[in-house]
């Protein structure tokens, strides 16, 4: 078995870090969701916590239920959204002996998206808390979408979100800043938002050389699970010159591995992609099939949209920051983009097949799965919640005899 | 007259009335296969979204001219999304064209310039039928708000114990797939008939929407009497009008229109089913949240406490039924009252 990847570990043991002092400061907190503008927090000097990520400790930690039993003693849903709700339940901490590294502080802004029924309901429950304010922000769709938006978004994104969307998205961050300004006492900095944003497309051209040295390199160098907090770790903290270098080391560690050809499973036989999101409550689930199928994930949705879905550049920094998130969750999940990109993507890497994650508040999977096929791409959906291991009783079983089938 | 045929409360049937087309709200059908939607929804989306993706797909609605989606719920965005995607990789279906109107709902400016922008768009889309000069608007938007109007004495009238909540429900339902005149005559004609009294524990039924009347049939056949609700097949429907009959008055109309579960903030929905619930007299609080509809669950700690009722919350109900358990943990609620 491979070492680890040291930008693995330094990128956890530095978030580590960080988040001790983020309970240690005070002052205003932050808690945003993944594809919420977190760039003009890191302009404003506003510490974040990314909400996502956070789930995904408390998932790892094996802490989930408890959690959702937390949102069931106050009458809220335990079924719903639970990726999205489990910082959430993180306010109604009633033993912080189990807290995962110590616990979530309390934010003093949250922000986020409106997105499907339930997202902004999460966080009207966190705007009742003392102290707590929310910061909604629409979420817009479009009539009619060009297709290849990858090839379009780094220059050309007025054209791939259309200028209605970008118009709302604008207005609403002048209006979060003005109100950062009022309620923080920060400054908005332009020039220093520049900066921010400028270190932002390094870093995630450094992720595009990344995900490219992936796809060519047979046999696959890293493990997906040490791809996740190489380039995640690094995201939530970009706009920083610590996050740029740390995803050039992630860079020039995969280049060193290719070089000298490391193989993360010397048997490799099989290359898989994962579509969805990460499975946290069960992270050994990404090896467990080398040995036995020589079976080996190559892609994770992480690295691949750290490549192709965060680059924009432009004369308007306000407005290239709403064509990041202006339709972000799109590129993932609302075909034809997504399907289209995941097809891209899977012959890229040159995959053998693709292992699906499907959770009930999934969009547009019948079509990634239906165009991956009529790729001539075989594809297995696993039906299970990402951190929720009550619905994934039988991921393992079905994973192994699908593999069995295209052996 | 032609249909076309819309998904949601959303969408401005005002511009289709205006385009000389008739508007058509689509309904699922409880009970029914829904295989098709399921198939290209998946099995994690609201049932409603999943039984009229599927009606579209059989033509259960008749030749549609069009068909108008909004997104008043997570569910009919992904309706839209499905449709336009199935146009693009299996066009053999043979779909009639489809298009979405993103009216948003947040009670900013920013929000306002945007859903003009969608309502302007819609306009012009709908004017490959027959363009829609400003008078066509304005007589169009007079008359929606006409029938608005009148459904309101509907709603008074029911509140006077003289129109059991199923055969309210039904009548708004009616008036979604006729012409607007003749809706607006056919509810004249059920406020000037002289009705007997209605009896029952007064409920005022929040949650989920109801696009058909058998949960309401069963309520009322144990008791209880639907005296109000907040779901835009209901009072939501046509509690606002506009205020001038121009294409920005329109925008912001929809924009404002709710506090629907899907779109509305716990605090908004609290206080509008509190106001709503005392308006009607009610004596029962009644949570009704179909599986899949994510919203209710979350709004109901704080309506029960806004509104000071008796309040049962039924959860992950199936489309069209309330459960026996639903029903036994519910009496007791109304026996108290």
């Amino acid at each position: 078995m491979t070492a680890r990847l040291a930008s693995a570990t330094t990128a956890t043991a530095y978030q580590r870090a960080w988040f001790a002092g983020v309970r240690a400061e005070g002052g205003p907190l932050a808690l945003v969701n993944a594809d919420a503008p977190q760039e003009i927090f890191r302009t404003m000097g506003i510490p974040y916590v990314v909400n996502q990520w956070w789930a995904s400790i408390v998932a790892a930690k094996r802490q989930t239920q408890r959690y959702l039993g937390l949102l069931r003693e106050r009458g809220y849903p335990d079924y719903i959204e639970q990726y999205s709700a489990t910082s959430l339940a993180s306010a109604f901490e009633t033993d912080p002996e189990q807290a995962p590294w110590g616990g979530l502080p309390k934010p003093s802004i949250v922000l986020g998206e409106t997105t499907g029924d339930a997202s902004r309901k999460i966080f009207d429950v966190w705007d009742a808390q003392p102290g707590v304010t929310y910061y909604p922000l629409e979420s817009a769709a479009e009539d009619a979408v060009p297709e290849r938006w990858w090839e379009l978004m780094p220059h050309r994104w007025e054209e791939a979100i259309g200028s209605d969307r970008l118009d709302l998205l604008t207005g609403e961050l002048t209006g979060l800043i003005r109100f950062l300004e009022q309620t923080t006492g920060r400054v908005f900095s332009e020039t220093r938002f520049r900066e921010v944003l400028d270190l932002v497309n390094e870093q995630q051209e450094w992720n595009r050389r990344t995900r490219d040295l992936i796809a060519a390199a047979r046999p696959c160098p890293i493990a997906v699970t040490d791809g996740i907090p190489s380039v995640m770790v690094p995201q939530w903290h970009r706009g920083t010159e610590w996050a740029r270098d740390a995803a050039r080391a992630f860079h020039d560690e995969v280049r060193e591995r290719v070089d000298t050809g490391v193989a993360v499973c010397p048997d490799e036989r099989l290359r898989l992609m994962w579509v969805g999101r990460g499975l946290w409550f069960d992270l050994e689930f990404y090896q467990r099939f080398q040995r036995s199928h020589g079976a080996v994930f190559v892609w994770s949705m992480y690295l691949a949209i750290a490549a192709d879905g965060y680059l924009r550049y432009g004369d308007d920094p306000l407005r290239a920051l709403a064509a990041r998130f202006a339709a972000f969750g799109d590129q993932l999940y609302t075909p034809p983009w997504s399907a289209e990109w995941y097809v891209k993507e899977a012959r890229h890497h040159g995959v053998d097949g693709v292992v699906h994650l499907v959770s009930d508040d999934a969009r547009g999977s019948y079509f990634t799965t239906r165009a991956l096929r009529a790729a001539g791409i075989p594809v297995l959906e696993l039906h299970a919640d990402n951190v929720d291991a009550r619905t994934g009783d039988d991921l393992t079983a079905r994973m192994t005899a699908w593999l069995d089938e295209l052996t | 007259m032609s249909a076309v045929g819309y998904v949601g409360a959303d969408v401005p049937v005002e511009l289709i009335t205006a385009a000389g087309l008739r508007p058509l709200r689509l309904t699922g059908k409880p009970g029914r296969d829904s295989a098709l939607g399921d198939r290209y929804l998946g099995r994690g989306v609201d049932p409603v979204a999943r039984s009229i993706l599927t009606r579209i797909l059989t033509g259960d609605y008749g030749p549609l001219e069009a068909i108008v989606v909004s997104r008043d719920c997570e569910a009919s965005l992904r309706l839209f999304y499905a449709l336009r995607e199935l146009h693009r990789v299996e066009p053999a279906l043979g779909l009639p064209p489809v298009r979405l109107v993103d009216v948003l709902h947040l009670p900013h400016h920013t929000t306002t310039r945007y859903v003009h922008a969608k309502v302007a768009q819609l306009r012009e889309w709908l004017g490959r039928w027959r363009p829609i000069g400003d008078d066509d608007l304005a007589a169009a938007i007079t008359a929606h708000d006409t029938l608005r109007r009148s459904l309101g004495r509907l709603a008074a009238l029911r509140r006077a114990n003289r129109l059991s909540g199923k055969r309210f429900l039904e009548t708004v339902a009616a008036t979604t797939g006729v012409p607007v005149t003749e809706a607006i005559a056919l509810v004249d004609r059920l406020l000037a008939e002289d009705r007997p009294e209605v009896e029952g524990t007064r409920l005022f039924l929040t949650g989920s929407s109801h696009d058909h009347p058998a949960v309401y049939e069963t309520l009322e056949r144990n008791g209880f009497l639907v005296v109000g609700e907040d779901h835009d097949w209901g009072e939501l429907l046509f509690a606002r009008t506009c205020a001038a009959p121009t294409e920005l008055a329109l925008a912001e109309r929809y924009q404002h229109n709710g506090p629907s579960a899907p779109r509305a903030s716990i605090r908004q929905r609290a206080a509008h089913t509190a106001a709503a619930a005392r308006a009607c007299d009610a004596e029962v609080l009644f949570s009704y949240a179909r599986t899949h509809d994510d919203a209710p669950p979350w709004d109901f700690p704080e309506q029960r406490a806004a509104t000071g009722l008796p309040a049962v919350l039924a959860e992950r109900q199936p489309y069209g039924e309330l459960t026996p358990e639903a029903l036994a943990a519910l009496v007791p609620a109304g026996a108290a009252a």
